[in-house]
């Protein structure tokens, strides 16, 4: 099977933003910020240009300084015709039979052009604006029953009846099913790197989304998950220049000012989530993870920028080895957004495909001498 | 001020070129509607879109997008359509019970912000207890009611803007919310808020967090006294009603007439009306008289629910009964015919008009 390629979705205005600094996470945070504002014009640019690159699904992300991405996935499903969205909801901020027939109805809307990104929290504090006041591991333990019942909806063979900790159904029926060419419920990725996030992931997901790190590191964790049915999927960023050294200074022209850097920081160090601590924990030991994966933007971008950095066949390499330990999908971003997911489409996707195709990892380094 | 005009969105799949072609099989379609192997589930962009353009056209000011469990979810419906029509608005009915009020406001000013001003609320507390439990709701009626008070409390605080939202009431509790997509709601800071139901708790809701009352249409001499009520209180009254108009009186009681069920038809649809604990329902299946007035029918209700009162009549007989429901203080109306789509086509072109010429003489 050939590597899937999605994209994570511009915030409102990165689309147009002229600097990667525009971007960082402290900006995109502020009340002011044009992050909350649905942008149209960006993302059906972004979206026309993201079908012709060979990108599968664009993650839409879900915070309280955004807008709600089941409502932005039917209308861009309006005017887009092969994309996907990879919508992310948290599990706690409705009914799940709410949530399902939301879930179906964009599925219909949108020819089934859609698959979910679960993610049980978020820090404590927002949780708590959202009005979910309980804790780490009872979000999981919540998200697993509200999962439960979805699959009990999409399974459709009769009434859903369901009594938990957290939820309680009784005699549920939509009408309203999941419409897809191929599927009855949706691809669900679920995200984290928590024990529980795992777990989750293995007991209701169709893919498990973490963070890249090394093919050495993930491979015992992608074994574990292949043996049980699901697949993995990593988020990354990428920088991809035609030498080593553009591509190493246009790496280090994100570093952002210090104040940014500061503030990046407090809000990475009051997340009671495992996925920023263990980021964070990365950029400050090490830095670089191998020779192409670089986790010094991490302090500034947020945890999902650690990037792979290097030439076009540095990194067609680097996705071949992912392959080669059984990784299948990865949710991509990068800087200038809109760019770097072309220059990705023109120079990488193509390299990827012909070693798919039968030449193989070898192909590449031959190809680089 | 001009009488404002809704109309009910059809259901999925009744607009369309092999769709139910007389009144009497578009009528046939919205009752099996709720039955196993109905299209209406079905999203329906296409059919939606060329109604819409349709209504624009007509002079409609919004749809009314229902919630059951029956149907595509409305808020998204809405999003959807807003996004292939340009000037219509949309009232997307949701029940307060079944998400979070922090994230009821995130989806709909996101969806005010792909269509700015075109988005209106019709907040019903709850369905039938079987329905609401379905959905996870185990409350009772009035509880149902003190719920959605405080869900629309909550949505009022972060629409208001005016920092972060703390709540600590009975059935929500939200510490230091924020969101930043704002509401986009035209000239005003909240959106129009619909609030349905017979039910003194309905009214009370209304009053105190609505914008407008929405009911079903009953004869003037009836809403009067409620009419004016509501009015002094400072929030507007809306009626829900079927219409039937064709140019001659004896013409549209012909196509009321062919409505009806024959034999055990309605059997099915009447059971779901009993089984309902809301108040409208109850006051409908009691009902028994066919003609409340020389025009307003009621002889679908005992069969088909509360909101298949209709009004019957010609262009001038329907232009003129809109007109009484203006004296008394009523300013808008959400309608639906059979078929749909032909019924706003005629009502654009022949009572719309008519209307309007009263009014600009009064």
């Amino acid at each position: 099977m050939s590597l899937r390629f999605h994209w994570m979705l511009p915030k409102g205005g990165e689309v147009g933003m002229k600097t990667a600094q525009e971007t960082s996470r402290v900006l995109t945070t502020k009340s002011t910020s044009k992050a909350s504002l649905p942008d149209m014009e960006g993302w059906l640019r972004f979206s026309h240009c993201a079908e012709d690159a060979g990108i599968e699904s664009v993650l839409m992300s879900f915070s309280r300084y955004e807008p709600d991405t089941l409502v932005i996935a039917s209308a861009l499903g309006q005017l887009t015709k092969k994309l996907k969205f990879i919508v992310a909801y948290r599990t706690g901020f409705m009914q799940p039979a709410t949530f399902v027939q939301q879930v179906n109805t964009l599925s219909g809307l949108i020819d089934g052009r859609v698959a979910l990104n679960i993610v049980a929290g978020s820090s404590t504090a927002e949780q708590r604006g959202y009005g979910d006041f309980l804790d780490h591991d009872e979000r999981y333990a919540r998200a697993d029953e509200f999962l439960e019942i979805c699959h009990a909806f999409w399974r459709n063979n009769g009434e859903v009846i369901f009594k938990g900790d957290y939820f309680q159904v009784e005699s549920g029926q939509l009408s309203t099913p999941f419409m897809a060419p191929d599927r009855n419920a949706p691809e669900i990725y679920v995200s984290g790197h928590s024990m529980q996030a795992e777990r989750l992931a293995q007991r209701q997901g169709s893919c498990w989304l973490r963070l890249i790190d090394t093919p050495e590191n993930l491979e015992p964790l992608v074994m574990r998950h292949r043996q049980n049915g699901i697949e993995m999927c990593l988020r990354l960023c990428v920088i991809c220049r035609p030498t080593r050294d553009e591509a190493w200074s246009a790496a280090r022209a994100l570093l952002p000012d210090d104040d940014t850097e500061k503030q990046e920081r407090k809000i990475l160090n009051s997340s009671d989530s495992q996925t920023l601590k263990q980021a964070l924990a990365k950029a400050d030991e090490v830095g670089w993870l191998n020779e192409n994966l670089w986790a010094g933007l991490v302090p500034f971008y947020g945890s999902s920028a650690i990037t792979l950095v290097g030439t076009p066949v540095e990194l067609a390499r680097a996705f071949l080895e992912y392959k080669a330990v059984g990784i299948t999908q990865f949710i991509i971003s990068g800087w200038p957004k809109l760019e770097e997911m072309v220059i990705f489409g023109r120079e990488v996707i193509p390299l990827v495909r012909s070693a798919e195709r039968g030449a193989g990892v070898r192909f590449l380094k031959h190809y680089e001498i | 001020m001009n009488l404002r005009f809704h109309w009910m969105l059809p259901k999925a799949g009744e607009v369309s070129l092999n769709g139910p072609q007389t009144p009497r099989e578009a009528s046939l379609y919205r009752l099996a509607s709720t039955r196993d192997g109905s299209p209406a589930p079905r999203p329906d962009v296409a059919g939606w879109t060329h109604f819409g353009k349709s209504a624009e056209v007509a002079g409609i000011d919004s749809l009314l997008v229902s919630f059951s469990r029956y149907e595509p979810d409305p808020i998204l419906v809405s999003a959807a359509l807003g996004q292939t029509t340009t000037k219509l608005k949309f009232i997307a009915a949701y029940r307060s019970g079944l998400m979070k009020p922090t994230t009821f406001v995130q989806q709909i000013n996101t969806v005010s912000a792909f269509m700015p001003g075109r988005l209106a609320l019709n907040i019903v507390a709850g369905s039938s207890t079987a329905e609401q439990r379905g959905y996870g709701d185990y409350l009772a009626h009035d509880e149902r009611y003190a719920r959605a008070e405080e869900f629309l409390e909550v949505c009022h605080s972060f629409w208001r803007e005016n920092g972060d939202v703390n709540f600590d009431g009975k059935y929500y509790r939200v510490e230091q919310g924020k969101l930043h997509t704002p509401l986009f709601a035209g000239a005003s800071q909240i959106p129009e808020i619909y609030i349905s139901g017979h039910s003194e708790q309905a009214e009370q809701l209304a009053l105190s967090k609505g914008t407008c009352l929405l009911r079903v249409a009953d004869t003037v001499e009836n809403l009067k006294p409620a009419v004016a009520r509501v009015r002094e209180r400072g929030i507007e009254v809306c009626l829900r009603m079927c219409v039937i108009s064709r140019p001659s009186r004896a013409e549209a009681i012909e196509v009321a007439e062919s409505l009806l069920p024959q034999d055990d038809m309605g059997q099915y649809e009447r059971s779901v009306a009993v089984k309902n604990d809301s108040q409208m329902y109850r006051e409908a299946s009691e009902a028994e008289a066919k003609w409340l007035s020389p025009l307003l029918w009621k002889g679908f209700v005992r069969y088909y629910g509360p909101v298949w009162t209709t009004l019957v009549g010609s262009f001038d007989d329907v232009a003129d009964a809109l007109l009484e429901y203006k004296e008394i203080g009523v300013t808008q109306f959400i309608m639906s015919g059979w078929p749909e789509l032909d019924e706003v086509r005629t009502f654009g072109s022949e009572v719309v008009p008519r209307v309007r010429r009263a009014e600009t003489r009064l």
